[in-house]
């Protein structure tokens, strides 16, 4: 495992990590940006690469999709995988569409066993083709199925211990569900195996008064950092990062709140040596 | 209701013109109704196709204006649901939407296809690109009877309007001129230099000659049918010429056979 706090790669920060050493211990890249033929994108990628560890995050896998997963992405998925070596490679619990279409969205699962058996089958596969755990990330959702047997932190267990793969929990998205849905975001962090989460990521939202909009396009809300800060009480030290997709600010300013981050969990982490 | 079908409905509930409610939603007792959280992801669907749209054919928008270019748009997100994985992708038909749409403005398709094309080139299969030193290494081995390769993001569109100046003025952020029928059609060849999209207009000649390498004709057999099409030109000088200004230009390759579907 990596320690230390990233940064999404975002184009708009290219020069600023090719002019010199940034202050950020890993990098996270949006796999399908990169899953191109060549040009521009690669080069950039190939380049920074050198100079920082990296991890792969996709948004197009559509683990919980009914029909399957398409092997061609996995094809590329995996052609990228080994040109950068990441640290680990993550994507949604999620489904993105059926039948040939693809709705470009996180589209949320119901949590019943089929679902489950179904994530299993794509699960396997992935990892077969990879050969190494995937890690799945919590979607924010705003709709909620009457078929669900069980809480979103149950099926997120049962996913662990049915496949073998890994969290990647998105204290943004746990707050944002939260709030949509009204369950208690510490019954989640609390109800998630603490050996499965190997990541972190900090994001902001779009707050709509009676509900709240998963925008990446915000800096971390007061609530997310108390969050994040109680998530560290529970898990223990897990490698962090911001995450931008939108409105993407000057990296100076991600970095800073990065810093945020750090500091806290410093402190949690020193007042947890203390006790 | 099962997870296939579940999916279906969800699927049709974003891809229908109008978002209803679905009896498979738990109700809330908080926030939004099932049918207003359902409309979250029936909009942010349209919204995402739009914005690549717009995104991808940058010009044409301008060119277009706002309100026209939205309208078009929606209209195409209405008619094409989404295949690609890559969103990228998504705009590969908005060229023929248009030509279709605007029948009598056709300068707004071969606009569009500009753009399409030089967003392909851009992420493009790389290749390796032929320089004076290798072809002069294969003119000795090969004796002079080479067939010489594209770069896999080498394409070639047809204008029969001054698109060509309009999306120069665009792109200066200048007033576009009047649009104009040529007296002929010109072929523009797009292609990736280094890591920038790159396009020119080609001459009659070039065209041809670019037509030949790109069906694998060894050099014999492109001077042979220049010749024959162009009797008045003197095709040996001017091959000479052509082919220093692909090496500088970098659309020669010399990686094995390699098509870029994406780019065509």
């Amino acid at each position: 495992m990596t320690s230390g706090f990233g940064l999404g790669l975002r184009t708009q920060h290219y020069k600023d990590f090719l002019a010199e050493p940034q202050p950020v211990e890993w990098l996270e890249v949006i796999s399908d940006n990169y899953m191109v033929n060549g040009g521009k994108p690669l080069a950039m990628l190939d380049q920074i690469r050198a100079h920082y560890p990296m991890v792969m995050h996709g948004v197009s896998m559509s683990i919980g999709a009914i029909n399957g997963l398409d092997k061609d992405y996995l094809r590329k998925l995996k052609t990228l995988e080994q040109r950068i070596e990441p640290m680990w490679v993550s994507d949604h619990l999620c489904w993105t569409g059926v039948h040939g279409h693809n709705m470009h969205d996180l589209l949320p699962l119901p949590y019943t066993l089929e679902a489950l058996q179904v994530i299993k089958r794509n699960v396997d596969q992935a990892q077969e083709v990879l050969q190494r755990p995937l890690v799945l990330e919590n979607v924010s959702s705003y709709v909620e199925y009457k078929t669900s047997e069980m809480t979103e932190w149950e099926f997120l267990s049962e996913v662990c211990q049915a496949t073998g793969c890994q969290l990647l929990l998105d204290i943004n998205n746990i707050y944002v569900s939260a709030f949509n849905h009204g369950f208690s975001p510490i019954s989640f962090i609390e109800g998630v195996p603490v050996d499965s989460v190997i990541q972190f990521h900090l994001a902001g939202h779009q707050n709509n008064g009676d509900h709240l909009i998963d925008t990446h396009d915000h800096s971390v809300c007061d609530g997310v950092w108390v969050l994040y800060r109680q998530a560290l009480m529970h898990y223990g030290y897990v490698p962090t990062m911001i995450e931008r997709d939108d409105k993407i600010p000057p990296l100076a300013e991600l970095l800073s709140e990065l810093d945020i981050a750090r500091a806290i969990s410093n402190d949690v982490l020193n007042s947890k040596i203390a006790i | 209701m099962n997870l296939r079908e579940l999916q279906i409905n969800f699927q049709h509930t974003l891809l229908d013109a109008k978002c209803s409610g679905a009896d498979w939603v738990r109700e809330s007792a908080r926030g939004l109704s099932s049918r207003d959280r359902l409309a979250i992801y029936h909009n942010a669907y349209r919204i995402r196709l739009k914005d690549v749209l717009l995104d991808t054919f940058e010009h044409t928008a301008v060119y277009l204006g706002d309100d026209w270019f939205h309208k078009l748009a929606a209209a195409y997100v209405r008619s094409h649901h989404s295949t690609y994985t890559n969103i990228g992708l998504y705009g590969r038909e908005f060229p023929h939407f248009l030509a279709e749409q605007l029948a009598d403005d056709n300068e707004v398709s071969e606009l569009a296809l500009m753009d399409w094309k030089l967003r392909r080139a851009f992420d493009g299969t790389d290749s390796t690109v032929m320089t004076y030193d290798n072809l002069q290494y294969l003119a000795n081995v090969e004796s002079g009877s080479i067939s010489l390769q594209p770069v896999p993001t080498l394409s070639i569109s047809t204008q029969h309007f001054n698109t060509l100046d309009i999306w120069h003025a665009i792109n200066q952020d200048q007033l576009p001129p009047a649009v104009e029928r040529l007296p002929q059609p010109i072929d523009i060849l797009i292609w990736r230099k280094g890591h920038s999209p790159h396009f020119r207009s080609l001459a009659k000649i070039e065209s041809a000659a670019i037509a030949c390498v790109c069906s694998g004709d060894k050099l014999e057999a492109i001077g042979a049918a220049l010749e024959k099409d162009f009797p008045d030109v003197d095709v040996a000088t001017e091959f000479g010429v052509m082919l220093h200004r692909w090496l500088d230009d970098e659309i020669i390759s010399i990686a094995s056979k390699n098509v870029d579907d994406d780019a065509r």
